[in-house]
């Protein structure tokens, strides 16, 4: 019961006038960013941070900003998917293998009515999910000390590339790359400066979003630049999205399996969306056997992972929260403006300041409400948008990344900085080596060496502090575990194909 | 499926992230404090750059696929953009805001393969929306044209 007086408050605070703007704003926004091509839900919330702290808003509505952007993403990724066979942003990914089909029978209306409900039904679930396990898992860090989270970073980062695939020890590589840049700067105990060498700019720290905009933003467009997207229209007559509510019934059974899977995939701590949808996709096609006609437009095969990958979306924000170790990309971003903002996630933020989480989920209810209303009669508006040309939106982007950057600290310095970090992102993508790693090492290192510390303090220097108690061999072994999984997952993925 | 290349890529890359691990190994030595603390400033980064050159070893002896490089014309084309870029951090301070986005955004318009026409009057449009949402709405001063303080 205490739990509907937590949502009770929080409602009062999202339903504030300036909050129920700011949550709308980041739902168009979010549906338009997830729709366009390139330009995800990572690249999406990183462009939108400077200008955040531009706007000088509260914490409580930056993040009901930034959030709405986030589900707006997951929402929009399927436009893109759907009518073009592009993926608006990764977790999009598996929608585009019947999302197409039903687009070129000219069902087009129908798959996005559909994957509208879809989407909904699984971010609800994952919202509701949200309300009744963050805090237990919050009652249960509470224990916590600095030796337990210090093994709690090394589960995030061992996780990483365990689950979401590729070379592992390209993502290990990049999340070492990470962890020793977060160490650029005056060290805040000693204040002796490290890998400065005598820069005085880099003094305080590679500052995170410079680094992130640089990393997503401007890649992005060094990627656009090497082939030319033009000659990609949305021909085909859309009809009415109003069906796919129809078919959405039909499809009951697959959106609700996909949404617990999906939350489920988006809690595990590295993870996220994308995952949730592959998983979703993958058991719906099983499921189904040979009734579905997946591949040629089954309703079911675009139901399931637009609905998986809503749900992990939600998931995702439980690690991040309850503990302050993102999930995914995104939720690293959003870590990043409430670690900015100087508010830590964890148990103590939902005891110090409980109208912000809780005031962030009733938007996040909300948000969802608005994104169906958004998705389902007004889906037409966004998928005009697919038509504007890149040689508009590219530069786009670059001219808010400057300006926001320029304007973080009034220094040109960052700006050659991004465009570094902009080189080095465009270099490790094209080495399949993931920059998602390097981002979370940037941004938890210097937490995750302040706990080793306050851990190697209390106990004057002994190292076996690190693995002395049940908590942190838990920690572990849960990780060992995760990664065998992650493992042997991949291995029956290969042996499948 | 992505194409895979050859692994040169990813074995160059493995020699340099070993020289970074080295290096921070070598340099962390450096870091101490006079403090009596328990652990100093440079044992979080000799930690990090154990695995760091372990890893790149494994990347040397065992590289995996890279996407395929771009080709020179594309390759051209994403220097001129830094350039352009570099240029615009460079030129904004002294220059002010209006005439250095003006002159970027315009030939950054025409690079993503825009003609003239279309270049001029969306890069003036996207100069001053962006000078008038951060100097007017936001409230953030961007640089002025020197001699222009209004």
């Amino acid at each position: 019961m205490e739990l509907l007086a937590f949502l009770a408050q929080g409602f009062a605070v999202a339903l504030e006038p300036q909050h129920l703007f700011l949550a709308l704003v980041g739902c168009a926004l979010g549906t338009l960013i997830g729709a366009l091509p390139g330009l995800g839900p990572v690249n999406g919330v990183a462009l939108m941070i400077p200008l955040t702290f531009n706007f000088s808003l509260s914490a409580t509505a930056a993040l009901i900003l930034l959030v709405s952007i986030y589900y707006g993403c997951m929402y929009g990724g399927r436009i893109s998917s759907i009518l073009l066979n592009i993926p608006g942003d990764e977790p999009a990914m598996m929608t585009t293998l019947d999302g197409f089909p039903m687009a070129q029978q000219g069902r087009g209306g129908e798959a996005l009515g559909l994957t509208g409900v879809a989407s909904f039904v699984g971010a609800l679930v994952s919202t509701v999910g949200l309300v009744l396990f963050a805090p237990v898992l919050v009652n249960f860090a509470i224990r916590f000390g600095p030796a337990e989270y210090f093994a709690l970073f090394v589960l995030a980062f061992a996780t990483i590339g365990g689950v979401t695939g590729g070379h592992l020890a390209k993502s290990f590589l990049a999340a070492c790359l990470g962890l020793l840049l977060g160490t650029v700067g005056i060290d805040a105990v000693s204040s002796v400066p490290r890998y400065t060498f005598g820069w005085y700019e880099l003094y305080d720290g590679i500052d995170f979003i410079v680094a992130l905009v640089g990393l997503f933003a401007i890649s992005e467009c060094l990627v656009f630049l090497e082939d030319s997207h033009q000659g990609r229209k949305p021909t085909m007559t859309l009809g009415s999205a109003l069906p796919g509510v129809r078919t959405a019934w039909r499809c009951r059974g697959s959106i609700g399996r996909s949404s617990v899977l999906g939350f489920i995939a988006g809690v595990l701590p590295g993870a996220g969306a994308a995952l949730g949808s592959f998983l979703s996709y993958t058991l719906e096609r099983r499921w189904q056997g040979a009734r579905g006609d997946f591949g040629n437009g089954d309703p079911h095969g675009v139901a399931a992972p637009e609905a998986g990958n809503n749900a992990a979306a939600g998931g995702a924000l439980i690690p991040m929260l309850s503990l302050g170790i993102p999930g995914s990309g995104t939720t690293a971003i959003l870590l990043a403006l409430l670690l900015s903002m100087n508010i830590t996630p964890g148990p103590l933020l939902f005891e110090n300041q409980p109208e912000l989480v809780w005031g962030l989920v009733a938007a996040l209810f909300i948000g969802n409400l608005m994104l169906l209303a958004l998705n389902i009669p007004l889906v037409g508006l966004f998928a005009r948008v697919l038509r504007a040309p890149g040689w508009f939106l590219m530069p786009m982007v670059v001219m808010v990344a400057f300006v926001g950057v320029y304007s973080l600290g009034n220094s040109a310095f960052d700006l050659y900085l991004m465009l570094a970090f902009g080189v080095l992102g465009y270099v490790l993508r094209k080495l399949e080596i993931p920059t998602v790693p390097v981002v979370l090492g940037l941004l938890l290192g210097g937490q995750m060496e302040y706990n080793l510390r306050r851990a190697m303090s209390i106990s004057g220097g002994d190292w076996s502090i690190i693995w002395n108690s049940g908590i942190s061999v838990g920690i572990y072994l849960f990780a060992i575990a995760l990664l065998l999984g992650g493992l042997l997952f991949h291995w029956l993925m290969k042996r499948r194909r | 499926m992505k194409e895979g290349v050859g692994a040169v890529g990813d074995r160059i890359t493995g020699v340099v992230l070993l020289l970074v691990a080295v290096v921070a190994w070598w340099l962390s030595h450096d870091y101490t404090s006079s403090f009596g603390q328990t652990i100093g400033p440079g044992a979080f980064p000799r930690l990090v750059s154990v695995p760091l050159g372990l890893l790149s070893l494994y990347l040397i002896a065992r590289p995996g696929v890279n996407q395929r490089w771009p080709e020179r014309s594309a390759l051209l084309r994403q220097l001129s953009l830094l350039v352009l870029l570099m240029v615009y951090a460079g030129l904004i301070q002294p220059l002010g805001f209006l005439p250095t986005a003006l002159l970027t955004v315009t030939l950054v318009i025409r690079l993503f393969g825009a003609s003239w026409r279309q270049a001029l009057p969306f890069g003036l449009l996207l100069t001053l929306g962006l000078y008038l949402l951060f100097e007017f709405a936001l409230g953030m001063p961007l640089p002025d044209m020197p001699g222009m303080n209004w």
